[in-house]
Parts: structure tokens; sequence; C-alpha cells
């Protein structure tokens, strides 16, 4: 496992394939939460952290457990409720050590279980066959490409709100149309990773 | 039968799951290259929705308040993951096409939405009611996106690889953008606003 | 009828609600799996009939990966899956081999090009250039080999070509049956 293709991995997850303009993952969050730049931002670290634990309790758990045992199938349950677990769990702890932290990311803890970038990354790394250490970039990739559209998405929209739009794009339609032309530009890391 | 009937199409117009709600649009974006995509994909998203309605509602006095987020989460899973083998046994073609998006309908947040929202606090008949028309709604929208990405995408309709129709010239130079992640969007933004500008919805 | 909100109920019903689940998903992995393997197996001969289409049966070697081709039982060729770095992401293609070692052909099983450019690697006018050719020919024209690059894809041809050699040299190295 070399690093060049570590990075191949990472960029490859954050920009070429990223998880809500190439593969629609962790969409409801995406139009909830972008409206506002802070909001964006502390969803975005959540879900990295989400993403990059989620992935480092279900790789062994798949390859170690279900995998030995032929329960492979189970593979979809059992992944939704460890991740299930593990907002609950991150989220008391947050509660418990740092208030300010909770206060900031706390809200959105909940919602991220439910995402489907989280659940896909973890399919993804099986699918994949990458092995733990991949799996992890790959997660942590995941994770910051979405915090970058989420970012990049929130900035625009905030303008959006002062421009001069027709009523009837205005709010969800327009969203989704800027939402294309982004990835349109994102389309332009094609060659990246080759 | 008239609160049936009213339940059933409740989920397909007034609070249509994609273009009212804005829930589930993970699948529908990802899947809607192609018409029977959509088919496949309303067909999986229905005998979810429908089971877990009916499993949830018959449920509905047993479960303890505390953990039935993690209930229906488990009943979702399991089902999801039942279409999951069944496409993959009975329809390979299928199977592949969808992807790991069919066992992502576990996260769509209609099916979880719905357990919560309506299975939880009604009886059987009803939810299945709910369940019928929540799916013909979201069947009706990821048709509609579909079709437009993919006459607009490849020039012509082709349904179960029977050719409907062919459009002249954009048989020959597809718009191929539509069949990419970004028409997606793009349809998904222009058939929103289509649908506000004829009132059908007045929400955000 | 009461709900118990003490302390055990729920945990209990949730585990007795996930063992449902695992009874439930066991009993239909045990009808569905058998098929599911049939349905891979049929995939892949599928596959390997494109490049050999008097293919009666095949063999996979699981450790190197190569599929031997059998016509009514005797060896008639070998196939092997290479994977190629393409402009878009990775480029599966299938190499084939003739029982004497010459190159029978390539398909493109799949790929992530930019549809009109690089993805018309999946083009007959493209692939019909391979059969045949030697380790000296896999290369561009106009680096001294036989293979035209599609006009503006260059990269992507490239990569199939990449792809193509090195599946003939992990065929070599392997000996085959």
């Amino acid at each position: 496992m070399t690093v060049s293709e570590l990075i191949a991995i990472f960029f490859g997850m954050a920009l070429v394939n990223n998880m809500v303009l190439s593969k629609f993952l962790g969409l409801c969050p995406f139009f909830g939460v972008s409206k506002k730049l802070s909001s964006a931002f502390s969803m975005g670290i959540a879900v990295v952290l989400v993403m990059l634990v989620a992935s480092a309790v279900t790789w062994p758990l798949f390859h170690y457990l279900l995998v030995p045992y032929g329960f492979e199938f189970m593979r979809t349950v059992i992944f939704i409720l460890v991740i299930a677990s593990l907002v609950q769990i991150i989220e008391m702890t947050i509660k418990r050590t740092n208030m300010t932290l909770y206060n900031a990311l706390g809200i959105y803890l909940p919602l991220i279980t439910t995402n489907c970038a989280v659940l896909g990354i973890t399919f993804i790394n099986i699918d994949q066959q990458y092995g733990f250490l991949q799996a992890l970039v790959a997660a942590l990739g995941a994770g910051a490409g979405f915090t970058l559209v989420l970012l990049i998405m929130s900035g625009i929209r905030e303008r959006l709100d002062l421009a001069d739009i027709p009523r009837v794009f205005r709010g969800a339609p327009i969203a989704f149309i800027v939402a294309g032309l982004l990835g349109l530009a994102f389309l332009a890391f094609g060659g990246m990773v080759g | 039968m008239g609160t049936w009937l009213k339940n059933m199409a409740n989920g397909i117009v007034r609070a249509n799951p994609t273009f009212i709600l804005l829930l589930g649009l993970c699948p529908t974006l990802a899947v809607s290259t192609s018409i029977d995509n959509a088919f496949g994909m309303t067909a999986s998203v229905l005998f979810v929705l429908l089971a877990a309605n009916v499993i949830v509602s018959a449920l509905r006095r047993w479960i303890p308040n505390r953990v039935r987020i993690p209930t229906f989460i488990v009943v979702i899973a399991t089902l999801v993951t039942i279409v999951d083998l069944a496409l993959k046994a009975f329809v390979p073609p299928l199977s592949k096409s969808l992807g790991m998006y069919v066992p992502l309908i576990v996260v769509n947040c209609i099916i979880l939405g719905r357990a919560e929202a309506f299975a939880s606090k009604n009886t059987v008949w009803q939810s299945i009611a709910d369940a019928i028309g929540m799916s013909i709604g979201f069947g009706a929208a990821i048709v509609l996106v579909s079709f437009f990405r993919q006459v607009l995408g490849s020039g012509s309709l082709d349904v179960f690889n029977v050719r409907l129709f062919s459009v002249p010239g954009l048989a020959d130079n597809p718009a191929s953008i539509f069949l990419l992640p970004m028409g997606a969007f793009f349809v998904l933004g222009v058939l929103l606003a289509f649908f506000r500008w004829m009132g059908v919805s007045d929400c955000e | 009828m009461a709900k118990a909100q003490g302390g055990a109920y729920p945990i209990l019903f949730l585990t007795l609600v996930v063992l449902a689940s695992v009874v439930a998903l066991t009993l239909i992995d045990g009808v569905t799996r058998e098929r599911i393997a049939q349905a891979q197996r049929d995939e892949v001969q599928e596959m390997l009939a494109t490049l050999f289409p008097e293919m009666s049966a095949y063999e996979l070697d699981d450790d190197t990966g190569i599929y031997t081709i059998l016509v009514d039982g005797d060896p008639a060729g070998h196939a092997l899956m290479s994977k190629a770095t393409g402009y878009g992401g990775p480029i599966d293609i299938l190499v084939g081999l003739e029982a004497d070692r010459s190159l029978r052909g390539i398909r493109v099983i799949s790929q992530a090009e930019t549809p009109g450019l690089g993805a018309k690697i999946i083009e007959a006018s493209f692939l019909e250039q391979f059969p045949g050719l030697t380790l000296d020919e896999l290369a561009l024209r106009k680096n001294g080999g036989s293979v035209d690059a599609i006009t503006g894809a260059t990269i992507s041809t490239s990569a199939v070509i990449e792809g193509v050699r090195q599946g003939i040299l992990d065929l070599d190295a392997e000996g085959g049956g």
C-alpha cells in the first residue's frame, strides 16, 4: 500500500467521485443544512467523524466476524445498527466532555444516522475490497469531499437568498440547479487520479 | 373507505415524498438514468414500505418507546436485505443496475419517516393505504425524472428492451449530460419549479 | 395491553427483533445463495464467451485469477481480467490468449472514461485492432507499435494498452495450464 495509492484514494473519494455530486449520497442533510455557512461546517465535521469511526468499526466487523461465519448477508442490518449506536455514543460523549462542542455539533448528529453517505462509505469500503488503512483513507476523503461541497453550496445559497430569483425557482429548485452546476464543475477533476 | 383513499391520495399529490417532502432523493437521482431502473427501484421501495408499515403498525402497541427507532431500523434493514438478495438471485441485471442503492433504501427517509409519523400511530389497514400512496408518489416522481433523463440523454425511450420511440435529431446526438449526475440535478430542479408554478406546492 | 416501561423490557424487545431478523435473513439466504452463485457463474461464462464463442466450460484458478477455457474438455486458451488505470478511473479489461499464447483479443468490461471520447475504447472498431498483436506491437503507433489511438483519447488508449500488456505478462508469468 503505497502512499501515492492512498493519496489517490483520498482525492478520488473527495473530488472525482464526490459523495454528493456524483454518488448522490448525503443529499437530505445537504439541502436542509446547507443554508448557513457555520452550520454547514459543523455538519461537515460531524460527518467526517462519524464516517471515520463507522468505517473503523464496520470493516473489522465484516471481515473478522461476518465473513468467516458466512453471514455477509447480515451486512446491511449490522452496519446500520452500528452506525446508529455510534452516533448515540458519540453524541453522549461529546455532551459529557465538551458542552461548547455539543452545542455546535449536537443537533446534527442524530441526522447523520440516516445520512446515506455514511452507510454508503461503509458499503464502498467492502465492495472496493479495501484494506483497513485504505478504508479509513476513503472515509476521510469521502467526508472531506462531502464537507467541501456542503461549504460551497451554503456559501452560494447565502448569496442566492439575496439575489433576484423567479418565485417558482426559489429555495429547493434553484438549489438543485446550482448543485448540478457544481457537479459539472467537479467533472473537471476527472483526469486527476489517472 | 373514504379515509383509506384519502390516506393513499395524500402520498401521491399533497405530500408527494419526492417533490414536496424532498425525501428519498438519493435513489431518485442515482438510478433515474433509465425508466427500467426507475420501475425496479419503485417496486423495491413499494415492497419495503408496505411490509414495514404493516409490521410496525401491527406491533405498534408492543414497541417500547425508548427503542422505537432502532426497532424500525432493524425491521426496515431486514426487509431491504430480503429485497436485495431476491433481486440478486432472480433479476441479476436489475440488481447490477441498482447496485448499492437497494441496500441504501434502509436510510431512505421516506420509509423511516412513514414508520415514525404514520404506521406507529395508525391501524394496519390505513398504514397499507399510506404505503401504497407514498410508493405511487415516489414512483411517479422517479419515473418522471428518468423519462426526461433517458429521452434527453440517449435520444430514445426503451422500456424493458422495447423501443417506444426515438426523437429524430436527438437520437444521433443525445445530450448525454443528462445521463451524468448533474443532469439529474437539473431535471429535478426544473421539475420542482414546474410543480410550484402549477400551484401544487407552496412550501419553502 | 399495558406497555411495560421497565428497564429490561425495551432491551429484551429489541433483542427479540434482532433475533427475528437474523432468523428471517438466514432463511432467505438459504433459499437464494445457490441461485446467486449460479447467476455469477453465468455472468462470467457470458463474459468469457464474448471472446471464446466456442467455449463449453471454464475453470478458474482462484490464486492467480486465470481462466482456462475448455472446449469439450480440452484446454483451448486462457483469459485474465486486467486492471488498468484510465483517465476517469479503473478500466477492467478481459485479455484472452489462444492455446499458442498469441493474443486472441480483448474486451473492455468496465470503464469510467469520458463519453464520446475515451469511452470509445469499448467500440468494436477499436477492439478489433488487438487480435494477433505481439508484445512488441502493443504500443501506440507513434511509439513504434501497431495500435491507433482514439482521437482525443490518448490517455484512455494508452491505459488500455498498458492493461493488455500487463495481462499478457501476468499470464505468461503464471505459465498457464
